[in-house]
């Protein structure tokens, strides 16, 4: 599904911010991606998202080299990827509903097609009854919630998060990662960035863990405290 | 469209099965939705939407007053065109038989339309009349006006009027023929000069036109700039990003061009009353001419292309430019 083939990436000035990183995360598989802060966690997803290209090495999704793909592209792969941002990053003078239909008025959809499935993500995440709420009103959880209805919504088949739990309480960290384990377990490939180190040992999936822009860790994290 | 999975279920609208009339009627549905959208963002806004027609509308009144002067001083000269008339003034001491038997070989020629006889004592009595030196004229031995024809010709064009004051100059008892026709090709050129200068300002004006339009869309891609990273992040492309704001540019024009029409409506109304009293003073028959039909939508079209345009240049540049840096 994703596949990172000895990829680095450094930014004008020198800094190395991802040094011949190489993984793969097949497809219908969960994973945690860990490490300090500037580890280089949001320069992988960025490379992902097409936000950045690397200096040297291959990104392939579905086995689709990122490389090959042209500007005028980039809008169609990141519509196969649902993103879930750490800002949750939403209108905010644009309605619930309208934040999680923005991806499917993107596509086209329109009409009872679009509302069915608007109400299906919402209904995922357990906010049907705040469709028609401004995300101002809501609380913290419940807006990164609004964010991972609106990734999903579109139904792609690769979901990436960042920091998705980055504000939240321990209970609330704890529903978001359920909300994403329900995803896994209807075969949507799921990569989640955090820092939350307890929240990924006691989740027992594969972790990936950074450190300086360098791979140190493939595997599951068994123990609770700090491995860096 | 999906690049990297071939056959992903459920992605994108255009490739489930939707008929090509469905999706036709669709593509406009979406496009009137997406025009009532941006008319309600320009409301959502009033203070800064009003401004900028304003400015637009008094920026489209310009050229438009301008036009419709030259418009109106055009239909002033074009009654003067008629009057190509020869004078052919007699040599003295023609007798009157001369005289007639010549106005009687004009009369039957082809060029010529009419043939008026001016004798010496009627144009000497019309002067006494009109120029109020009657007693003082009485002082004169002998009139010293001489007999004249005045031949008005069929073809009133400059051009063949002059052929036949040269033809008619030749005969034999004419002194001289005289065809005065360089006042009205000052007043021509004059009128063209006054024309070209009219379209180097409207130009210029539509230029500003073009720049203010630009520059308050570019305001708001700037203010709404989260936004757009945010869509670009779910996967919209750049045009679907630049519609509202594309639109928006139309609605300005739109609104600008209507008050333009109305401006020049309200000044023609404001006017018509101190011309009527200008004209009326030099008895000529004038009415004030206003915006045809096929003028407004000329103006129409013309505002809510260069709000298209406008937004467009604009659109071009900074939506590009706005790229997310980060997720």
């Amino acid at each position: 599904m994703l596949e990172f083939d000895q990829v680095s990436k450094s930014y004008p000035g020198g800094f190395v911010a991802l040094d011949r990183v190489s993984f793969k995360l097949e497809k219908g598989e969960m994973a945690f991606l860990t490490g300090h802060s500037g580890a280089g966690k949001s320069t992988l997803l960025k490379l992902i998202s097409l936000i950045e290209r690397p200096s040297v090495g291959r990104v392939l999704i579905n086995d689709v080299d990122l490389s090959r793909i042209r500007r005028n592209h980039i809008p169609y792969v990141r519509r196969d990827v649902g993103i879930i941002f750490q800002n949750h990053r939403l209108l905010m003078n644009h309605t619930v509903f309208d934040n999680v239909a923005l991806p499917l008025v993107i596509e086209g959809f329109s009409g009872k097609d679009m509302v069915k499935r608007v109400h299906a993500a919402l209904d995922k995440v357990g906010l049907l009854d705040k469709a028609r709420c401004l995300p101002q009103t809501l609380s913290g959880g419940e807006q990164q919630r609004v964010g991972i209805a609106r990734a999903v919504v579109n139904k792609p088949p690769l979901l990436l998060a960042d920091e998705p739990t980055g504000n939240l309480d321990p209970d609330l960290s704890k529903d978001i990662m359920r909300v994403f384990e329900a995803f896994n377990q209807v075969g949507v490939s799921v990569l989640v960035a955090t820092h939350d180190l307890g929240l990924v040992a006691r989740m027992k999936y594969r972790t990936l863990t950074l450190r300086q822009g360098k791979m140190i860790n493939d595997g599951l994290l068994q123990y609770q405290e700090d491995p860096l | 469209m999906s690049i990297l999975f071939s056959g992903r279920v459920g992605s994108g609208a255009a490739e489930r099965k939707i008929g090509l009339s469905r999706r036709f009627v669709m593509f406009w549905v979406n496009h009137v939705r997406q025009a009532l959208f941006s008319l309600g963002e320009l409301w959502r806004t009033p203070s800064a939407s009003i401004l900028t027609i304003g400015v637009l509308g008094v920026s489209l009144t310009l050229p438009a007053t301008l036009h419709l002067m030259v418009k109106n001083v055009q239909q002033v000269s074009d009654s003067f065109t008629q009057a190509a008339e020869i004078s052919l003034f007699i040599k003295d001491g023609s007798s009157e038989a001369q005289i007639s038997s010549l106005q009687k070989i004009l009369q039957a020629d082809n060029d010529i339309a009419r043939v008026t006889y001016i004798s010496k004592q009627q144009a000497l009595d019309e002067f006494a009349q009109v120029s109020g030196f009657g007693p003082a004229l009485t002082y004169l031995n002998e009139n010293p006006l001489p007999d004249v024809l005045l031949v008005l010709p069929k073809n009133t064009g400059a051009d063949s009027a002059r052929q036949l004051l040269n033809r008619l100059s030749k005969e034999r008892i004419v002194e001289f023929g005289k065809l005065d026709i360089d006042w009205l090709a000052r007043l021509d050129a004059i009128i063209s000069l006054l024309r070209q200068s009219v379209l180097v300002i409207a130009v210029l004006l539509l230029g500003a036109v073009l720049l203010i339009i630009g520059n308050t869309i570019r305001l708001s891609i700037m203010n709404k700039k989260d936004e757009i990273e945010v869509m670009k992040l779910v996967g919209a492309t750049d045009a679907f990003i630049q519609r509202p704001f594309l639109y928006s540019g139309i609605w300005y024009g739109v609104f600008g061009g209507l008050l333009a029409f109305l401006i020049v409506e309200a000044m023609l109304w404001w006017l018509q009353g101190a011309i009527v009293s200008v004209t009326s003073l030099y008895d000529g028959e004038f009415s004030l001419m206003a915006l045809s039909l096929m003028e407004f939508i000329s103006l129409m079209v013309l505002a809510m292309l260069l709000g298209l345009s406008g937004s467009y240049l604009s659109v071009r540049r900074h939506i590009t430019a706005i790229e997310p840096t980060g997720p």
